[in-house]
């Protein structure tokens, strides 16, 4: 088949499927598995320019590839060019500022980039021995993450939960507050999720400014995007792009950098969905047999190292409200800092709709947080989960059927459970009332004094979008004001 | 989505639930009418007997006791408390309580000393809660309050009034008014007086016309007293009181088998939606989990048909 004019490099197309193809090569000039193929060609008007990554080595030559972008306009016989390495993507100080997509190309019309160095994105995980072990608490501001799933600088943690719970809301929020605070650099990775979102979220940082250096978020930010609208390859690999870019500023600057990923399980659906058209043998609820390989693959690239610490914030989207389900299950093993969001709460109008009981938190240990934290978040959690058991009795015979012990611990929780919200920053147009960044110190003493009784005497609506338990005393007053 | 045996697991507790709260419903509606027949029984007589002491202390001046004479001071205070001895029976004991807990925490603000005396379980347990402990107590009242059961207690309040040990009695309990509405109430009972002018001259007309006696002028009965005024009252009176702290008894009783009746029937009602809806949970659960066992079993055969 080869032509006087082919490189050894080059291959045909010889099959089509979905969104993966086969190309053959020379027997003896295979491309390595993770390679990318590049398709270029202009055929009756058809223009296709095509990336591909090398999959599986099927045997006589030929090899199966996912294609990283649309495959209309595919034909056989068209010709495959090896590009020797995998895909590579621009890394450094001339992405800020930037929107790509997992290619490494810029998106946002704002001209070609020229980086100093381009990287792989199949990278290996750092050794055990560079693993940095300090364990550093990472403030928020936000009541219940900080009280009950502190995050770990250099950590990495997952907002779990199901569609339309506002994990978006929560991430978002998370930019807004670290982010503006921080000096480092962020790196944001959209995969799969809507194309407004991201466009939303790149208007917002342009707006936002790092703390009273009057810059915006955006000049310390890259983002890269492969969401929706976009084959299952791009969406499988444009995580690793993002990834490979943090990676980077970690190595070689040694700044403490930020990667949000929205969101992960789209991740592990891309790799569901081109899965069977590779010829895997479908694993549970139809996921492919690699799940846990891949999730382990990117996740233990994030991490942190003795040269600098990534501190990951991922969303994680739980199909049908069931935790149980793979792809969030092997997500969850992952993490440091672990938060659910849940329906019921939501449904009662708490935000964040964050589940007190099912969060939980690897440094929420007295060694780290310190013997005080500690006992507050456990008293509040036992209030919360004792409410819960009672909740049975409570719909069947009602609240005066309980011990008078039960009935005050009955009245605590429901006010713990109203405090645990919070006004948001990203939320002010919506709720009309400014976000609230509440102190750690600020928030133990709050909960530690409604666990004491010592508000009692407030209604549960005075607990509502609050920061520290003296504006629910306000928030009292007012209401008392107005009848 | 939850584990469909622990959700079967849950539907079958609350099932169990639902059988016991629906079979003390019919209980309480049983006791109920039974409570309700006595209470109405005594009812009249009560009435008759508030209204005979009213008339022979209104009917001459030289009529004089004891029992209806105030105190110029109040030196010691009793608070009688009645509640059940079990629960299950809505807010029944928790708001005598606090109605009861209100006059308490007011009697021992202006009375130097004051005794508390509970009767029912859940009364004691409440008082113990709030820090105070019961001088007296009593658990030998159930739903049939017995008058010689009643009288020992209201022989011991009159000799103790008597002798000047004791002012005022005040009683607690939850007053039938009809099966939809029973009020807790905090009445004086000692000294006897007080009542009786508070119950009004409303009543005792209409008493009076029902009884067709309007000879004379309204609500004024002419008496002839055989052997001396004394001697009656001497019988009548304690009598009277006796009979009142029984009506109290007999209401708190009759009250509580409405509440319960009353709440049984709600946690019923309650019960049966829970499990409508954890059926629902459940049956969504168990589906979804065949759906996905099927779906598991077609993929894998469709991969090896490849």
């Amino acid at each position: 088949m080869a032509t006087a004019t082919a490189t050894k490099n080059m291959g045909q197309v010889t099959q089509v499927i979905g969104s993966t193809f086969d190309a053959e090569f020379p027997e003896d000039a295979l491309p390595a598995i993770y390679n990318a193929v590049k398709i270029v060609s202009d055929h009756k008007g058809v223009k296709l320019n095509l990336t591909g990554e090398v999959q599986q080595h099927l045997g006589g030559g030929r090899v199966r590839c996912v294609a990283l972008g649309s495959t209309d306009g595919m034909m056989r016989g068209q010709d495959v060019i090896d590009t020797g390495k995998p895909v590579t993507v621009p890394v450094g100080k001339a992405t800020l500022g930037r929107v790509f997509n997992l290619l490494g190309d810029p998106v946002d019309g704002r001209g070609p980039v020229v980086a100093d160095d381009y990287w792989p994105i199949h990278r290996q995980s750092p050794p055990v021995t560079e693993l940095s072990t300090s364990t550093e608490l990472f403030e928020t501001g936000i009541k219940v993450i900080d009280l009950l799933t502190p995050f770990v600088r250099g950590g990495k943690a997952g907002l779990f939960g199901g569609a339309g719970l506002g994990k978006t809301v929560i991430l978002t929020e998370l930019i807004a507050r670290i982010a503006s605070a921080h000096g480092g650099y962020s790196v944001f990775a959209g995969v799969g999720e809507r194309t407004r979102e991201g466009t939303d979220l790149w208007l917002e940082m342009q707006e936002a400014k790092i703390g009273d250096t009057g810059r915006s978020v955006i000049e310390q930010t890259c983002m890269v995007f492969g969401q929706m609208n976009e084959p299952p390859g791009s969406r499988l690999r444009v995580a690793l792009s993002a990834l490979t870019m943090a990676e980077y500023f970690r190595d070689t600057t040694g700044a403490d950098t930020l990667l949000f990923v929205d969101n992960i399980f789209r991740f592990s659906q891309a790799g569901s969905e081109v899965s069977a058209l590779l010829g895997r043998m479908p694993s549970a609820v139809g996921y492919q047999p690699t799940l846990a390989t891949e999730m382990g693959a990117l996740q233990e690239r994030i991490c942190s190292t003795n040269r600098g610490a990534i501190t990951s914030v991922q969303a994680v989207y739980v199909p049908a409200d069931d935790p149980t389900d793979p792809a969030p299950a092997t997500a969850f093993g992952q993490l440091d800092a672990f938060i659910y969001l849940e329906r019921a709460i939501s449904e009662k109008g708490i935000y964040p709709a964050v589940d007190p009981l099912a969060s939980s938190s690897r440094v929420l240990d007295p060694q780290y947080v310190g013997e005080r934290h500690y006992n507050v978040a456990r008293r509040v959690q036992r209030t919360l989960q004792r409410y819960r058991e009672l909740q049975d009795i409570i719909a069947i015979l009602g609240v005066e059927e309980l011990s008078e012990e039960d009935k005050l611990v009955v009245h605590r929780a429901r006010r713990i459970e109203r405090f645990l919200s919070q006004p948001f920053l990203v939320a002010e147009v919506f709720t009309g009332k400014p976000g609230e960044i509440t102190k750690l110190s600020d928030t133990i003493r709050s909960f530690e004094e409604i666990c004491d009784g010592k508000w009692d005497h407030l209604s549960e609506q005075a607990f509502m979008y609050v920061g520290p338990i003296e504006q629910a005393e306000e928030q009292q007053k007012k209401l008392a004001a107005r009848g | 989505m939850a584990n469909p045996r622990a959700l079967d697991k849950r539907r079958r507790s609350v099932r169990n639930i639902r059988k016991i709260t629906r079979t003390m419903e019919l209980i309480a509606t049983a006791r109920f009418k039974k409570a309700m027949d006595r209470a109405h029984a005594a009812t009249a007589y009560t009435e008759r007997m508030t209204q005979l002491v009213r008339d022979l202390a209104q009917s001459g001046a030289e009529v004089k006791h004891p029992l209806l004479a105030g105190r110029t001071e109040t030196k010691n205070a009793t608070l009688l408390v009645l509640t059940a001895n079990r629960g299950l029976c809505g807010g029944y004991n928790g708001n005598v309580i606090r109605a009861a807990y209100e006059r308490w925490t007011q009697l021992k603000a202006e009375v130097p000393k004051t005794t508390l005396e509970v009767s029912g379980k859940r009364g004691i347990t409440g008082f113990s809660y709030r820090g105070q402990k019961p001088d007296e107590r009593f658990t030998h009242f159930d739903d049939k309050p017995s008058f010689e059961e009643v009288e020992v207690i209201a022989a011991r309040y009159l000799d103790a009034y008597a002798a000047g040990t004791l002012d005022r009695l005040d009683v607690a309990y939850m007053k039938f008014i009809n099966v939809a509405r029973q009020t807790p109430v905090v009445e004086t009972l000692l000294p006897l007086g007080s009542l009786s002018v508070e119950a009004g001259p409303a009543k005792k007309g209409q008493a009076a016309e029902a009884q067709g006696q309007q000879t004379g002028k309204k609500g004024e009965v002419q008496y002839e007293f055989l052997p001396s005024a004394e001697s009656i009252l001497q019988e009548v009176v304690p009598a009277s009181f006796k009979v009142k702290l029984f009506k109290c008894f007999l209401d708190a009783a009759v009250s509580e088998q409405v509440a319960r009746m009353v709440a049984m029937k709600g946690a019923t009602e309650n019960a049966g939606e829970l499990i409508k809806q954890l059926s629902m949970t459940y049956n969504r659960a168990r589906q979804g989990r065949i759906t996905g066992e099927l779906l598991e079993v077609m993929g894998g055969v469709e991969a090896l048909n490849k």
